[in-house]
């Protein structure tokens, strides 16, 4: 008896427990719901409503004559708000509409997506995401005709939201130097990244509240708007980069190589009219990974290109002729311990200075570097650097690679730099501070920076314009000039380049075939290069490739880098009339005449028009991409239809339209010219097969 | 007399406490969905992609679990109590060396996609255990050895999980000192225990000079009203000595003894504005959600709050602010009820037992249930240190509602047998 009323006296001091601790929770939850609950509610709200970002629509990137190399392409996200249609318009075409949804965006079935509109409606809610999918335009457009959805926004309850993508009308071409965007449209590499302040534009922000579920815009004033990107017009010839990309990919393919660098640049300008970077991936395809000709990972030594700035030096420092005499011996000599070769077995003895520089004799260009400079190497290291070389081009590209040239002061000086740095090793330049070295040759001795960025504009309107830095106004005398250009001349009608000889126009440039420098030592693998200008006589371009590591049986910059080089100058003399006649004909814009409006995007051509008040109506009923027709005095829109699996009529479009209404019939679009379309390769009306590929021809 | 042999030993389920599972377990899996239901998506609560879907899989795994154990001989669980334990032991022992960290803690058997956590079924196999073990003939629970030895049973398996990095599950296992007061362990136990929570409270919250001059104005009060008793003058002067210690150790147990994560969320509860982004953060999320469903809440699927991640672990460790915040007082109210309405049950189904060995364990049962639903509570609602424990039933997760299933049915099988208990002693 008493031990049972001992465990029930427990049992039911345990059970109070239990009931009490319940007890001090229900309260605890009263007081956080009912005595604090404003507070709560206070805070719950606070972080329900917040400033969102809006999205400013990222500047285009175009090319030197105009070109869209990169734009903004909008996609669309398909909302619903199902309070909007009526209860018979929904009644009727529910089914129908729910089919079509299901069978499009497939993430649901017709009946579930019937569950959800049915629910959502009930719930009386004003938002329902039908489906993640970003759907392009001419998606979009079909949505638009389906039962309700036609009835449009208001009646029909159909939310498109825009979400924009980077697009590149010309596909991997330059598309390194371009650039790329990472999903918040942010500038990852390239122009896009080095230009990105000026191309992202300045995102607004708007109120929103927290929904169950989703954030809804506050309409209450306080929003910013969004203020766009700029554009940026690039020095970028896309045929010359299709050139310069194409011939560089044969050559590296070829020759097994791990990298290759083109950069094109206009002599007088300083422009980069293209610039390939192709490197090999593990799958051994190429592709542009990184921007070897700008990049740090592209600043090595140069080898025997570097010969110009040591002839540089001679020819002005000293009182040394072209046609005097150097020994350069059996092929070997010993600068202290260290044997210097020449690549020619059994040397090439005793020649003049010019067959020197023509066959790219290491030792006799190091012995007259020692033998000038030998006493003051200083002198040397400062005329090179005077020059221009070895200075940062303070490039608009971020991530220039340092240059480094050794001088005296340096630690690790020795009695072999001098000699050494004569052929271009203990120093490193990047390929585009090289062809800066050559572009000044070419330039009448007026070194200038390289640009590749024209102008910031912000439509029409120019914002910012860039011109070359001008880094020597002299590099030489006039003498030294004319004997540099001469021995550059050389190089490829005796020397080492002959087998580039023979173009009815002249190519003047200097090979370089380095050693590299691996964990330590130098290694059997090599730096092959080609820098130059062409025609030799009235430079246009100058140009240089690199081709790093070939591993086919040829390693020289002869055999490697210069047909490459060669290539591209063949096919720009093909092309550019500009090389062959001096000056481009202005095009004759005429003040106060309306311009060309042929074709295109209904809203833009109408605003255009009203702008400049010229008069326009429309003469078919609710289309979006028109023609035009002269009616009278004033402009008639006529429909232009796309239809679904036809080809599109871009005749008269700007590039822009025109891309975005072939890309969204699902055609692959190849381009030649600038201005507005003229031809295309396809006609009209006629049937597409998907991913098939269309011409248009611009003028 | 015949048919009420047989309406005896029928062997059926206690059918109020499976009604009272269910209805738990229904309600967790609403809840759930309510916690990752996401607007924009629309998701159905039987999308596998979410957690509401997939706890739909082990909802059913353990309706399987229901049948098995109803099929096994109930004797099994009396015969195989310290075999259970000595699996899970082992079980333990190898998640150390080759389980899977997640959060920190080293608790995870992974199995492709799923997970399996040890330390969730070592509840009910300490419990098994620890009833086998008391219910001995030869037993005396009044001998100290008994009591150290029924200490030991716990302790192990408690043990292991703290290494694991687990220490809120660790923490349940105290729950067993429930158990063995109903056996006949000295209330003074609990009292000690209460006093070291409320002087380690204290000396964080008050100065310690303060505190130790109260300690001594309380210890000379209680030595004066002892009178000329020498023996309990003695235990007064010896208890305020060693609280004297403990004060002066606090420090060294708040930065020594905690991890940096423990220490933040004991100082989050003494003063929750001290970091309301930092450590604070759950809490005051969860408080948040609560707080602002009122009376009534906002309705299923309405909620704001415990959608998107503001707060985080939502359809698991703070499963609860879904449903405060969604129903409201009274949602909170009536789940509250319900879970003591089921301790209730389990406890009056203790009693009634014939043997030892169902009474001991289904007071385990009650006491694990009982642990998991005050702590896990509090914890949401800020009465508590966040120490991550499930709301049993409630939460989503498939250890855990398994091992719940297992440890309640096991007490539900062994009550549907209890008039056979005649036939074996």
């Amino acid at each position: 008896m008493n031990i049972k009323s001992s465990i029930l006296l427990r049992v039911r001091v345990a059970f109070l427990l239990v009931v009490l601790f319940a007890g001090a929770v229900v309260y605890r939850i009263f007081y956080l719901q009912r005595i604090q609950g404003d507070k709560w509610n206070k805070m719950a709200e606070q972080i329900s409503l917040r400033y969102l970002p809006v999205k400013a629509t990222r500047g285009n990137i175009y090319s030197d004559n105009g070109s869209l190399l990169a734009t903004s392409l909008p996609f669309f996200k398909v909302a619903f708000d199902p309070s909007q249609p009526s209860d018979e318009l929904l009644k009727k075409n529910l089914d129908s509409l729910t089919y079509l949804l299901s069978r499009t965006f497939k993430d649901n079935s017709a009946k579930e997506y019937r569950r959800r509109i049915l629910e959502a409606r009930k719930d009386k809610r004003q938002y329902l995401l039908l489906s993640r999918a970003e759907i392009n335009y001419q998606q979009k457009k079909k949505i638009m005709e389906w039962p309700v959805f036609r009835e449009g926004r208001n009646k029909g309850g159909i939310i498109f939201e825009k979400v924009e993508k980077r697009y590149h009308p010309f596909s991997t071409l330059g598309y390194r130097t371009i650039g790329s965007v990472d999903e918040t449209e942010k500038g990852t590499v390239g122009l896009e990244y080095s230009f990105n302040n000026q191309l992202g534009g300045i995102d607004g922000k708007a109120l929103f509240q927290k929904m169950a579920g989703s954030w809804r815009p506050v309409f209450d004033g306080t929003e910013v708007k969004a203020k766009d990107g700029l554009d940026i017009e690039t020095t970028i010839d896309v045929n010359l980069q299709d050139v310069a990309e194409s011939a560089l990919l044969a050559a590296l393919s070829d020759h097994n190589a791990d990298y290759g660098s083109v950069v094109l640049m206009e002599v007088k300008t300083g422009e980069i009219k293209a610039m390939s970077n192709l490197s090999k991936n593990p799958e051994g395809n190429y592709w542009e990974r990184y921007n070897y000709a700008v990049g740090s990972q592209g600043a090595v030594e140069p080898g025997s290109t570097f010969k110009l700035a040591s002839m540089m030096a001679l020819l002005e420092e000293t009182d040394l002729k072209l046609t005097d005499t150097v020994q350069t011996g059996n092929g070997e000599y010993k600068f202290y311990n260290q044997v210097m070769k020449d690549h020619k077995p059994g040397g090439y003895g005793t020649i003049t200075v010019k067959q020197m520089f023509e066959s790219s004799s290491n030792i006799g260009i190091a012995k007259l570097v020692v033998e000038h400079f030998g006493k003051k190497p200083s002198e040397f290291i400062d005329f090179v650097k005077e020059m221009g070389v070895g200075q940062p081009l303070g490039f608009q590209m971020a991530g220039e690679g340092k240059p480094y040239i050794k001088s005296p002061s340096d630690s690790s000086w020795s009695g072999i730099s001098l000699p050494w740095i004569s052929h271009g090793y203990e120093l490193k330049l990047t390929p585009l501070q090289t062809l800066t070295m050559f572009n000044a040759v070419a330039n009448d001795g007026k070194m200038i920076t390289p640009i590749i960025v024209r102008s910031v504009r912000k439509a029409d309107k120019v914002v910012e314009e860039f011109e070359p830095r001008v880094i020597n106004k002299r590099i030489c005398s006039k003498e030294t000039l004319a004997n540099l250009r001469e021995l550059l001349e050389g190089v490829v009608e005796r020397g080492t380049a002959s087998n580039i000889n023979g173009t009815h126009y002249k190519i003047a440039g200097k090979t370089g075939t380095a050693k590299k420098y691996v964990n330590g030592k130098y290694v059997n693998q090599y730096y092959a290069s080609f820098a130059g200008y062409f025609p030799a006589d009235a430079p246009k371009y100058s140009c240089i490739v690199v081709i790093d590591n070939p591993k086919n049986y040829r390693i020289y910059g002869s055999d490697v880098a210069a047909p490459v080089f060669k290539e591209i100058a063949d096919k720009i003399y093909s092309q550019d009339i500009d090389v062959h006649k001096e000056y481009r004909p202005a095009v004759a814009y005429q003040t106060e005449v309306f311009p060309v409006v042929r074709a295109g995007f209904l809203p833009e051509l109408s605003m255009i028009c009203n702008e400049f008040g010229v008069s326009n109506h429309e003469m078919a009923d609710d289309e979006e991409w028109v023609k035009t027709r002269l009616v009278g005095k004033s402009i008639g829109w006529t429909a232009n239809k796309v239809k679904e699996g036809l080809v599109p009529d871009v005749a008269g479009m700007t590039l822009r339209d025109a891309l975005f209404v072939l890309e969204n019939a699902g055609l692959k679009v190849r381009i030649e010219g600038d201005g507005r379309v003229e031809s295309q390769s396809r006609m009209a009306g006629t049937r597409v097969s998907e991913g098939s590929e269309i011409k248009i021809k611009l003028g | 007399m015949r048919t009420r042999r047989l309406s005896l030993t029928s062997n059926q389920f206690d059918w109020l406490a499976v009604s009272l599972y269910f209805l738990l377990v229904l309600l967790g899996w609403l809840n759930i969905y309510a916690a990752v239901y996401d607007d924009e998506l629309g998701a159905s609560i039987f999308d596998f992609s979410i957690n509401s879907g997939r706890q739909l899989i082990w909802i059913s795994t353990s309706v399987l679990i229901i049948l098995v154990i109803s099929i096994i001989d109930f004797r099994f669980y009396d015969s195989f109590a310290f075999i259970v334990l000595g699996v899970i032991v082992v079980m333990l022992v190898s998640v150390l060396i080759f389980g899977s960290e997640v959060k920190g803690s080293k608790s995870w058997f992974g199995i492709g996609a799923f997970g399996i956590q040890p330390s969730e079924f070592a509840k009910f196999a300490t419990a098994l255990a620890l009833a086998k073990f008391l219910s001995q003939p030869t037993i005396k629970f009044e001998k100290i050895s008994t009591q150290l030895m029924s200490l030991g049973i716990i302790a192990v398996p408690a043990a292991l999980i703290l290494l694991q990095g687990d220490t809120g599950t660790a923490m349940v296992f105290a729950c067993f000192i429930i158990v063995l007061y109903r056996e006949g362990l000295s209330p003074v136990f609990f009292i000690i225990g209460f006093a070291f929570v409320l002087l380690f409270i204290l000396t964080l919250l008050v100065n310690k000079l303060v505190l130790i001059i109260g300690l001594l104005t309380l210890g000379l009060l209680a030595a004066a009203l002892s009178g000329r008793n020498i023996k309990k003058i003695g235990v007064v002067i010896v208890s305020t000595v060693f609280m004297f210690g403990f004060v002066q150790s606090v420090d060294f147990i708040m930065n020594k003894v905690l991890k940096p994560h423990q220490q933040k969320r004991v100082m989050q509860l003494i003063d929750p504005n001290a970091d309301p982004l930092g450590a604070g953060w759950q809490v005051t999320q969860s408080k948040i959600a609560i707080g602002s469903g009122g009376l009534f809440g906002k309705g299923y699927l309405q909620g704001t709050q415990t959608k998107f991640d503001f707060v985080p672990d939502q359809s698991t460790d703070n499963i609860f602010c879904t449903v405060g915040e969604e129903h409201g007082w009274f949602g909170g109210l009536i789940l509250i009820a319900a879970f003591l309405a089921l301790l209730l049950r389990i406890t009056q189904l203790a009693e009634r037992q014939k043997s030892k060995f169902a009474r001991v364990y289904g007071y385990g049962v009650a006491s694990i249930l009982f642990f998991h639903f005050a702590f896990n509570i509090a914890m949401t609602i800020g009465l508590f240190p966040v120490i991550g424990i499930p709301l049993p039933f409630f939460s989503y997760g498939g250890s855990s509602l398994w091992a719940f299933t297992i440890l309640l049915f096991i007490f539900l099988k062994l009550d549907a047998h209890r008039m056979q208990i005649f036939t074996r002693s």
